[in-house]
């Protein structure tokens, strides 16, 4: 920002109407490696023109995996760069976990990319530790108005930050309990009646184990270390993880409750006491009757049940009368483009990849939420949409991602999930002391 | 002028130092250091640079980003050895190192002495198949290992079903993780430690050997009084080797398969630096501990000289 602030600053010796001109002229003679991208009058930038040519990183953990993700992001940018013959799209691929490390060292390298995709559970951090430039700011503000005009309010607003968007919803996902109706009705159980409470899924789950199949698996237990589905069965048992006031309330009785009523499908039998990735096999060949996790995971098993058992879904259980709170996971899209020409070409992605096109193809091809009630309309027919349905039907339920406090958000989500949820849940440590022990340590990095 | 001898200082006639130097003393002078020049350029500046960047990163706060780099004195090594986690990984590298012992010496030291007295097109194959986990990539390995041990039908488990004991969840359960990742990553040390005790092997007079045959004396005999002894040497190196690399090539295994979990059953020095500078970014504790792990691997290189220079003597 700093250089776009240098050239505002010049421009007060410049008569008003000189500066709308040299803005236009600007606009018309852009280059490919300058700053040809223009300010309008409050600071955001005006479209590239055609001519200019702007080749932009973009780091993501979808691209060049092996499965839907690699693909549907692979088509994201085949269609982007059709629709934008002068934005080129230079893809780098990174392992979900190490999205942070990468930006990190590619910033104190010097090269960050321009557009990075950053899970939800990292963003805080992100946004506190890397020059990310706030996505709402860099349009102006009636084209930001226009574009988000058809897109779920309750997700931008639950990713707002002090009313701005800071990194524009994108590979958006929400809990969801996938299920086997094969093995519901080999346990005698109604496949048209999914178990819509904790209680309600124990007894199904111990129904199943009782076939020689496995239950459940809440997938609470996460290898990317992240925390959103443990903050959705926290906030549906009416706890928090952290309170308004960013105070760390994790070993309150709501969030001890929510973890030991986890804990005790372990302990029934109802719940294998295995990690998720080991659990998602299972449950994609077969063994495992339900499975509570994110959508993003939609369009592999449907993959995986092609031909082999009816995959269905239902939304996020409840915690007896108390309302689902599911929290979103995914990512985010966050510009960390320095100059104001891969800036804008960064918007001009953004904007493409979260308009209408960009996410049918997000929904059809990789399994994500369709952010956009047009989209899921035109797709209400499609296999995938249909077992979205559950999802979308809480979408206005979602509660926001709530994220530590201080530079250290990142280690404290590490040690929650490590040292409480994990034990918890999968070793059946007492959850109270462990909670309280965990809060305790989350508490001094937050200092 | 009298010259006292070739490229050293000449004297004028009234005695004086002159202080011109012959060119080609001078070239003489420089010539070694021209040779050396790449090597020691290259030391400069891809070991000992680095190391001295480590040292100076060790006694800041620092995020790896940031542009306010606090100096904080030694307050990294203080945090490291007071909080639990580095005191812990270092046992459980210990842990590592006692799991891999007898794989980085007794193990292939067996294989090595069974291939050498088996000379032949077979033993060289053998000896292939067994370099083979060497050059696999580790990242594979690992990920192929996730299947054999999934503990909900896995190979293992079904391997162990089928023998009437009970089904484990090997990478979860703190009790068997590490001793899981151990096993994983000991094929790397068989593999490459039978090539260096082959390398061993070759060296020795087998007419001693012959000779001990003719003399009666039994291939046990053999191998336990003369064959062994004379790979003493080898097994020091090896077992220091395996002090140095237990930490290093157990830390893909743990990177891929368990993260230092269960309850950080499976950590160690080197995947606690990772975690302190790439997940938590904090630079300097991560450098803390790594001037940490070359304090602690000279020190024991050291005893290790003392030791056997002691034994030498006595």
């Amino acid at each position: 920002m700093t250089g776009r602030t240098g050239r505002v600053r010049g421009r007060r010796l410049i008569p008003a109407l000189l500066a709308a001109v040299s803005v236009f002229a600007a606009a018309a003679c852009g280059s490919s490696d300058g700053d040809s991208g223009t300010e309008n009058a409050a600071g955001a930038l005006a479209p590239l023109d055609s001519a200019t040519k702007v080749t932009i990183k973009f780091l993501s953990y979808n691209y060049g995996t092996p499965g839907l993700g690699g693909t549907g992001t692979q088509a994201l940018i085949d269609a982007f760069e059709k629709a934008h013959p002068n934005i080129t799209i230079e893809p780098q691929g990174v392992a979900t976990k190490d999205v942070l490390t990468r930006l990190r060292t590619d910033t104190a390298a010097g090269s960050p990319p321009d557009v990075a995709q950053i899970g939800w559970s990292k963003m805080a951090e992100a946004v506190q530790a890397l020059p990310i430039v706030p996505v709402q700011e860099i349009p102006p503000t009636a084209e930001w108005d226009e574009h988000v005009a058809g897109m779920s309010k309750s997700i931008l607003s639950a990713v707002s930050v002090d009313n701005q968007v800071k990194a524009m919803p994108y590979t958006m996902s929400i809990p969801v309990l996938y299920y086997n109706a094969d093995l519901f009705r080999a346990a005698g159980l109604d496949p048209a009646k999914p178990p819509t409470t904790l209680e309600e899924v124990k007894k199904a789950g111990l129904a199943i184990k009782g076939t020689g199949s496995e239950g459940v698996y809440y997938g609470v237990v996460d290898s990317a270390k992240s925390d959103f589905l443990t903050q959705s069965v926290v906030n549906g048992n009416g706890g928090s993880l952290v309170d308004a006031n960013g105070e760390v309330t994790l070993d309150k009785p709501a969030a001890v409750g929510a973890l030991t009523g986890i804990q005790d499908l372990v302990k029934s039998g109802a719940m294998p006491a295995v990690n998720t990735e080991t659990a998602l096999a299972a449950f994609t060949t077969g063994k495992l009757g339900m499975l509570v996790t994110s959508t993003a995971v939609l369009a592999s098993a449907m993959k995986a049940a092609d031909g082999k058992f009816e995959l269905r879904t239902a939304g996020f259980p409840t915690f007896g009368s108390k309302p689902a709170r599911p929290t979103y996971s995914g990512a985010g899209l966050a510009v960390l483009a320095k100059d104001d020409a891969h800036k804008r070409a960064a918007w001009e992605f953004i904007k493409f990849v979260t308009s209408d096109a960009g996410f049918e193809i997000i929904t059809s091809k990789i399994g994500y939420l369709p952010l956009r009630e047009s989209v899921a309309t035109k797709l209400e027919d499609s296999a995938i949409v249909k077992l979205l349905a559950p999802s979308l039907e809480q979408l206005d339920t979602v509660a926001p991602y709530t994220a530590f406090r201080g530079t250290k958000a990142n280690q404290a989500v590490v040690a929650l999930q490590d040292e409480a949820v994990e034990p918890i849940v999968l070793r059946g440590a007492d959850p109270g002391p462990t909670l309280t022990s965990v809060a305790e340590k989350i508490r001094k990095l937050s200092a | 002028m009298t010259t006292l001898e070739a490229g050293a200082s000449t004297l004028d006639a009234r005695g004086h130092a002159n202080r011109r130097v012959p060119a080609a003393a001078v070239r003489a002078r420089l010539t070694p250091w021209a040779y050396q020049a790449p090597v020691l350029i290259s030391l400069l500046v891809f070991v000992y640079g680095p190391l001295v960047f480590t040292m100076v990163l060790s006694l800041l706060d620092w995020d790896l980003v940031s542009p306010d780099r606090t100096f904080v004195g030694v307050d990294n090594y203080r945090r490291l050895v007071e909080e639990p986690e580095f005191p812990h990984a270092l046992a459980r590298t210990g842990l590592y190192v006692l799991a891999l012992l007898p794989f980085a010496t007794i193990v292939p030291m067996a294989l090595a002495i069974m291939l050498w007295k088996r000379p032949g097109r077979a033993s060289d194959n053998y000896r292939s198949l067994l370099f083979l986990p060497v050059v696999l990539a580790p990242v594979a390995t690992a990920l192929s290992w996730r299947f054999v041990l999934d503990p909900l039908g896995g190979v293992a488990n079904h391997v162990f079903g089928a023998v009437g004991l009970p089904e484990q969840d090997w990478l979860g359960d703190p009790d068997t993780a590490i001793w899981a990742i151990s096993l994983i990553t000991s094929s790397r040390f068989v593999a490459l430690n039978i090539l260096l005790y082959g390398a061993a092997l070759a060296a020795l007079d087998r007419r001693a050997f012959d000779a001990a045959r003719i003399d009666g004396a039994t291939e046990w005999e053999i191998t336990r009084h003369l064959v062994v002894p004379q790979l003493v040497n080898t097994t020091v190196l090896l077992s220091f080797l395996c002090v140095v690399f237990a930490g290093q090539w157990t830390f893909t295994n743990v990177a891929v398969l368990t993260q230092g979990g269960p309850d950080a059953s499976t950590d160690n020095i080197y995947y606690r630096l990772y975690t302190y500078a790439f997940t938590f970014f904090d630079a300097g504790t991560g450098a803390a501990a790594a001037v940490l792990i070359v304090l602690i691997l000279t020190a024991l290189f050291g005893l290790s000289t003392l030791l056997r220079r002691r034994r030498a003597l006595g």
